[in-house]
């Protein structure tokens, strides 16, 4: 699989302006912070961290000149399955990444409660993802970063 | 753990067909298919196939000019290899083998859900509860492989001893799953009333 032959399927092209990846870099560090906050519920912190890591999915595709097609389903799936391709994220993180967003649907969904060691390793996972997304901007993209 | 009941129940061939094809009702599969999913050579799967379409438990139709084989559902003793296969070899063995390297740090591991219940649909996933000092990412890596031997995603709900037994009083989702029917992996319905701080 390429991205290239995702497009029309589950992806759509666009061209990548820098002032929005610095925006998208910045909804990160904001989801982020929230992760870190101690007043806020196990949950909340997990959402945070699952927002971060959706972000950091969807601008690995967009620094690449893709965006996901929201009108087709899973595109958050796509998001993530594709981060071998977008920044070369090694398989075993992606299929943690996945498995975060299983938890999270699960959660939201059908009332599943998310364990203490699912929250942070949903915040483990967006904290290592956000410093690889940013160094491989650094290496691949410097007219982006 | 499962290894040797299963085994004992029914022939290794067998087995692995059985546990291919009634666990997933709804998918007809052609031989070859079958031959690579169970590991199988063609010539032996041949003929179990054909023994097993013979005495009714697999429906045989043309799709094309090939032949697919599905379970058949209308087999009076369906539901009843169906529900050996669950507990042995189908679901609780492929588990069983994943979780291994991690057995000695888990008190209990065991699926829920629809899996458990006999009401899974063609997209169900494979809930499993697991209690014990195991990180996340390192279930999910460890469970990976079998996910693509049962052809579905596994789901699991990582909790240690202190916070299984902290939270099983007070969330429903965990009251829910300890009422419902289960296959343990690793420990038993008494260790897990242990776990849960009520002795029985």
């Amino acid at each position: 699989m390429t991205l290239q032959n995702l497009l029309g399927i589950s992806l759509d092209a666009v061209a990548p302006e820098r002032t929005q990846v610095a925006r998208m870099l910045a909804a990160v560090e904001r989801n982020l912070a929230d992760t870190r906050l101690a007043g806020l519920s196990a949950e909340t912190r997990f959402d945070a961290g699952y927002k971060a890591i959706m972000q950091l999915a969807m601008l690995a595709l967009y620094a690449n000149g893709y965006r996901t097609l929201t009108s087709r389903p899973g595109h958050h799936q796509t998001a993530i399955q594709t981060l071998t391709l977008t920044v070369a994220l090694a398989p075993e993180q992606v299929r943690v990444l996945d498995a975060l967003r299983n938890q999270r649907n699960k959660a939201d969904y059908l009332g599943d409660l998310v364990p203490d060691s699912t929250v942070n390793e949903c915040v483990a996972s967006a904290t290592a993802l956000n410093a690889h997304v940013r160094a491989w901007l650094q290496s691949n993209k410097p007219e982006l970063a | 753990m499962h290894q040797s009941l299963a085994s004992t129940l029914l022939p290794g061939y067998r087995r692995r067909v059985l546990g291919l094809l009634l666990l997933r009702p709804e998918e007809a599969l052609h031989g070859r298919e079958i031959a690579r999913r169970t590991g199988l050579p063609p010539g032996t799967l041949t003929r179990e196939l054909k023994r097993l379409a013979d005495v009714g438990l697999l429906k045989r139709e043309k799709r094309g000019n090939q032949q697919v084989y599905s379970a058949d559902t209308s087999c009076p003793v369906f539901n009843e290899v169906a529900g050996i296969l669950r507990k042995t070899s189908g679901l609780a063995d492929v588990l069983a083998e994943a979780l291994a390297p991690a057995a000695q740090q888990l008190r209990a591991a065991f699926v829920f859900g629809s899996m458990a219940q006999g009401r899974e649909i063609g997209a169900s996933d494979v809930d499993l509860l697991l209690i014990g000092d195991i990180g996340f990412a390192e279930a999910v890596n460890l469970l990976y492989p079998a996910q693509a031997t049962l052809g579905r995603e596994v789901n699991p709900k990582v909790f240690t001893a202190v916070e299984f037994s902290t939270k099983v009083a007070v969330e429903p989702f965990l009251r829910d799953v300890l009422a419902k029917p289960k296959v343990f992996l690793i420990g038993n319905e008494h260790d897990l009333a242990e776990l849960a701080g009520h002795q029985s």
